[in-house]
């Protein structure tokens, strides 16, 4: 399978696990952005404000965004250009760091969480 | 030589691993009911859990995907999100009741007040999980878990009519609801979701590959099965027990006592430590369990390999759990009702986890030639509907019984 193809499927792509150059796990794919005609990938979609358009249902979805809060882009909700990406086996290997693309910042070094973790 | 080896011990440890405090109490008080009627549904559960975790070693070694992921990537984030809420909330209850078991066996060892041991049970697992790496953890417990061989040697030495033992092992049926719920009970009770979740992400802890599947096979056929034997003599000795005088055991102590009977003292010491090491690893797997399946799905950075500063969200997520499950315990519900809830909730929940990984496994776009054959898939699929049977009887049963009360 080629990302190059026409409608590389949603299906191979969508929800897969994403790793940085390092190996970092650094989040799903949540989303996908098609454009053209015949739409093709244009991006990978990420972050946790893309999950209630994820849901089944007007209600739902409604209320998973009061929840997570809405869609803010370069926030809870990031793009990324699919030239970003290296290969695809059984995860989606990115050519760069995940700080670059603001990827898995909630696991960053400098995060107040990791420093107040007790055994560091 | 040196792999033999390695595999041997790995196989030892998942013996020693396999029971915990649901097979504790429910295949005691089983045993105390029924005497040996319900053996035939151990060993049926047995078979099932060693059915559904080589499939998941298999599909983690392979495609490298723990259940969490595989539940992702083929039930999208809707439905997967179902499996998550419904598994974290059975896992959490899992935790609280193993934990609830850890101060009890703490408080029967050392005296004391419940809630002090509980902290200090809580405290316990987290310096152990900080000290020791990923293999010692499943180590230190599995072989401090074969202690449970004096349940064995018990049944040995009351020298049971083994006619009539060897009879429980025919399934049979009653119209009763409460036989039916230990039915229930005891199978589930042998087949908790946290112990694939844990098992097939310790796959990728280990680093398994393709090389690894003989390994996994071996563990869950042979260390499985011969747990199996474990949780097969707690329903003997109790039933030889408690059966005759009508006792029904309804705390931890009590599972101990026939032990105790058999080679006094010093039984009662064993048996006890053996249950101290087989609870205090189902905490952490169970606690594990949860955090790994809430990273994967979320696609977060996990793993006990990678350490908590470089899995901040994974370790944080591990703390709260456990906290939570504290909470739980420290509310002052009985750790015994706790773990009957734990054990028929967890039925309830799992044709979730289970149908993702059943249709991985099949699938050679994922799995290429280490697919399903006939004889997994088979029995893959015949465990399917058992699971989905049980599951739906599961919540009526506790209901018409009283939660096992009668």
């Amino acid at each position: 399978m080629n990302p190059a193809e026409p409608l590389f499927l949603a299906h191979r792509l969508l929800d897969e696990q994403i790793l940085d150059c390092d190996g970092r796990r650094c989040g799903r794919v949540d989303d996908l952005e098609l454009r053209g005609s015949p739409p093709r990938v244009t991006a990978l979609l990420v972050g946790e404000g893309l999950y209630p358009r994820r849901l089944p249902g007007r209600w739902l979805r409604r209320l998973a965004r009061r929840v997570a809060g809405p869609e803010t882009w370069g926030q809870n909700a990031l793009r990324v250009p699919l030239e970003e990406v290296d290969a695809v086996d059984v995860a989606i290997h990115l050519r760069g760091k995940a700080e670059e693309l603001g990827l898995g910042h909630g696991d960053d070094p400098e995060r107040w969480l990791v420093r107040r973790l007790p055994w560091n | 030589m040196r792999t033999i080896f390695k595999i041997a011990l790995g196989i030892i440890a998942a013996i020693g691993g396999f029971l915990d405090i649901g097979d504790l109490v429910f295949n005691t008080q089983a045993g105390a009911l029924y005497r040996y009627d319900l053996l035939w549904a151990v060993v049926l559960g047995t078979i099932g859990i060693a059915v559904y975790a080589e499939m998941s070693g298999r599909v983690a070694a392979v495609s490298n995907r723990p259940v969490f992921d595989a539940i992702r990537m083929r039930m999208g984030f809707g439905l997967g999100l179902v499996a998550l809420v419904a598994s974290t909330f059975v896992n959490v209850l899992t935790v609280a009741a193993e934990l609830g078991g850890l101060a009890i066996i703490l408080q029967l060892l050392f005296d004391g007040p419940f809630s002090l041991f509980v902290v200090i049970a809580l405290l316990s697992v987290v310096v152990i999980v900080a000290l020791l790496p990923f293999g010692g953890i499943e180590r230190l417990f599995g072989y401090g878990g074969l202690l449970m061989l004096v349940f064995v040697a018990t049944a040995i030495d009351q020298s049971p009519d083994w006619g009539e033992v060897a009879q429980g092992f025919v399934p049979s049926f009653s119209n009763s609801t409460l036989y039916l719920y230990f039915v229930v009970g005891v199978f589930a009770a042998a087949l908790m979701p946290y112990e694939v979740h844990f098992y097939s992400s310790g796959a990728i802890e280990e680093g398994w590959d393709e090389k690894s599947l003989k390994e996994n096979r071996l563990n869950a056929v042979i260390g499985y099965g011969l747990g199996g034997i474990l949780a097969c003599a707690l329903v003997v000795v109790s039933g030889f027990l408690f059966h005759p005088l009508g006792v029904q055991p309804n705390d931890l102590g009590t599972v101990a006592l026939p032990v105790q009977g058999a080679f006094g003292e010093t039984g009662l010491l064993l048996a006890l430590a053996g249950m101290l090491f087989c609870v205090g690893g189902a905490t952490i797997d169970s606690s594990f369990a949860a955090s790994y399946n809430l990273a994967q799905f979320l696609g977060w950075e996990w793993g006990r390999y990678r350490g908590p500063r470089k899995a901040p969200r994974f370790t944080f997520s591990w703390l709260v759990f456990l906290f939570l499950a504290m909470l739980i315990v420290l509310s002052g519900i009985n750790p015994v009702e706790i773990t009957e809830y734990s054990v028929v909730f967890s039925v309830v929940a799992l044709p979730l986890t289970y149908l993702p990984i059943l249709l991985i496994g099949g699938d050679p776009s994922f799995m290429g030639e280490h697919a399903n054959g006939r004889i997994s898939a088979t029995l893959g699929w015949v465990y399917f509907g058992v699971i989905v049977i049980l599951a739906l009887a599961a919540i009526p049963l506790l209901l018409m019984t009283n939660g096992g009360g009668g």
